[in-house]
């Protein structure tokens, strides 16, 4: 089933919630542009995390990508609105 | 000294009396082939490999190493992922004679040639995904051999049994870059390394380990793998760790090692879909390289898994302790292994025994390192009225992220330091909730900044760090600035004291 963009980051946002926990209390504050590693703060483990959540969540399956391929949560929404 | 006999009683006696001394890799790894030649050692990339299977290659790689001129007491760079390659070329260094230096996967070309020289490597063992990572190295020192683990032999060569205290494994510590130094661990050590993990499990061999860890660090390699060598065990190297869990409910692992943060996403994913991830074989869990919560052990409980924190160094082999009584002192990384000495000294650990390297590469790094024969762990301790070890804080300038990455501030600053219009930078570590976050503190010099013309100092350091960010491993990379309008806290001799400052710290 086809999700809008906004739909995805509606999930996507659960997801980050799991993720942070109460890392980020300020989870509004947290856009397209928002850096996994420098805003967010996310180490290695953190990145595997959200991969690994994110293909639970989504019923989808990252192919083999780096990390370094996905610097903002925006680069994120695009590869799941790629591969639903 | 401690004994080992305070563990007798976490086991039965007829597995309590299995662990034994080895006086070389290759007793150990003969050993097992022997007792288990029929038996999966590994499984990788959906094949599985015997011990016995596994011997012959190792025999193989030991007639390539022979043909690229490779003896007895020379040291053999190794570069290479997670993979059977990997262990296959690491026994054959060692089963010749040889010592292995780990190079970490993520190193540059440049750096692995830095490492060439500074270690004076015979050869470098590579595997061929990783072939633009010796392109300095050909082209600068076109005669050292360079080995793809891929390589093999229809002759085989057979294995020498090193003398304990002979160099077997160079494994890097304090950092990722050339600066960071390298532990020299010999046969003695890393075999007893070895042994030690098996203490205080119920049920330690025949089981079935799971590897995640890198193999260049001293928990993949030692409590992960060579331990499951030890026991007779198998070994599944998940070649991708996103998918560890579909890895994990496939082969069904009975024993795991993990760093906390592992841990802690294993357990919240079991939580947040309702089953537990690591399967129902799993029984134990070693937790170590970063300190491990007490909620991480009372959860697994729950799930009837045994989390048993740990406490070790690179350069004590991996462990120096482990906690058989978790449930009952969550806090404790447990009771010392016998074959160390441990003094405290002002609080500090300090150490020395069987299982300590040989000193680092470098005279420098070790004048500051040991004291009178002792190394000083710079963890400060404490031990309760049964002996159990506590660690409460450290007086080392390192950073132990929960990952067991570590992070040198002062290696970090130098970087820094060279953004124009620095006048001095302190990094250190906050934590909010459960992320880590990596801090750097400017103070700007402004007489430079006015002259550059510079009147946002925010976007202006925020872009010149960014820059910065961008060519470092994702676990240095910086998280917040914050540019002071003071100096720093100073020492006497002005510097900046380290332990005094940190703004955003709580």
């Amino acid at each position: 089933m086809a999700l809008s963009r906004n739909e995805i980051k509606e999930k996507l946002s659960d997801v980050m919630k799991m993720v942070l926990s109460d890392a980020q209390p300020d989870l509004s504050a947290i856009d397209e542009s928002s850096r996994l590693v420098e805003d967010l703060g996310l180490n290695s483990v953190g990145v595997l995390y959200i991969v690994i959540a994110i293909e639970e969540f989504f019923g989808i399956e990252f192919e083999d990508v780096g990390f370094d391929d996905f610097k903002v949560i925006g680069d994120v929404v695009d590869y799941i609105e790629e591969h639903i | 000294m401690a004994d080992n006999k305070i563990f007798a009683k976490y086991t039965d006696a007829e597995t309590f009396n299995k662990i034994v001394d080895y006086s070389s890799l290759t007793d150990m790894w003969e050993s097992s082939v022997k007792s288990c030649g029929d038996s999966p050692a590994v499984i990788d990339e959906g094949k599985e490999y015997t011990y016995a299977e596994l011997d012959a290659e190792i025999a193989a790689f030991r007639a390539v190493l022979t043909d690229h001129g490779i003896k007895a007491g020379d040291v053999v760079g190794l570069l290479a992922p997670n993979s059977v390659g990997f262990i296959k070329a690491y026994l054959a260094i060692n089963t010749i004679g040889a010592a292995a230096v780990l190079l970490p996967a993520h190193l540059d070309a440049m750096t692995v040639f830095g490492c060439s020289m500074k270690f004076g490597l015979k050869g470098l063992v590579y595997d061929a995904s990783l072939e633009e990572k010796t392109e300095i190295i050909k082209a600068k020192v076109p005669t050292l051999p360079l080995i793809t683990t891929a390589e093999t032999s229809y002759k085989t060569v057979p294995a020498v049994y090193p003398d304990e205290n002979s160099l077997s494994t160079v494994i890097f510590t304090g950092g990722t870059t050339g600066n960071s130094k390298g532990a020299r661990l010999s046969h003695r050590a890393v075999v007893r390394g070895t042994k030690n993990g098996c203490y205080g499990i119920k049920e330690i061999f025949n089981q079935r380990y799971f590897l995640v860890l890198p193999l260049t660090h001293v928990f993949g390699l030692i409590r992960n793998t060579l331990a499951a060598f030890y026991t007779g065990s198998s070994l599944f190297i998940c070649r991708n760790n996103k998918n560890m869990f579909k890895d994990i409910a496939t082969y069904r692992p009975t024993i795991m090692i993990f760093v906390p943060a592992l841990a802690e996403m294993a357990l919240n994913l079991s939580k947040q879909f309702g089953r537990n991830m690591l399967g129902e074989d799993m029984k134990t869990i070693i937790c170590g390289a970063a300190p491990v919560s007490p909620y991480l052990v009372r959860e697994y409980a729950k799930l009837g898994i045994t989390l048993l924190p740990g406490y070790g160094l690179t350069e004590s082999a991996n462990l120096v302790s482990g906690n058989p009584e978790a449930l009952a002192k969550p806090d404790s990384v447990g009771l010392i292994y016998e074959g160390m000495e441990y003094k405290v000294v002002d609080g500090e650990l300090w150490l020395k025994g069987v299982n300590m390297m040989d000193g680092y590469f470098g005279d420098e790094e070790n004048a500051l390192a040991y004291e009178d024969g002792w190394f000083k762990t710079g963890d400060l301790v404490r031990f309760d009225e049964d002996g159990f070890l506590y660690i409460t804080g450290r007086t080392k300038e390192i950073i132990v992220l929960s990952s067991g990455e570590n992070v040198s501030p002062a290696e970090l600053e130098v970087k820094f330091y060279e953004i124009d219009g620095v006048q001095d930078c302190l990094v250190y570590d906050i934590t909010e909730g459960n992320a880590q976050q990596l801090v750097l503190e400017i103070l700007p010099r402004a007489t430079v900044l006015k002259a550059r013309g510079v009147e946002d100092l925010d976007a202006y350091f925020k872009e010149e760090v960014e820059k910065i960010n961008s060519t470092l491993p994702a676990f240095e990379k910086i998280n917040k600035i914050v540019i002071r309008d003071s100096d720093f806290v100073r020492t006497p001799a002005m510097k900046i004291a380290r332990n005094k400052n940190g703004t955003l710290k709580k």
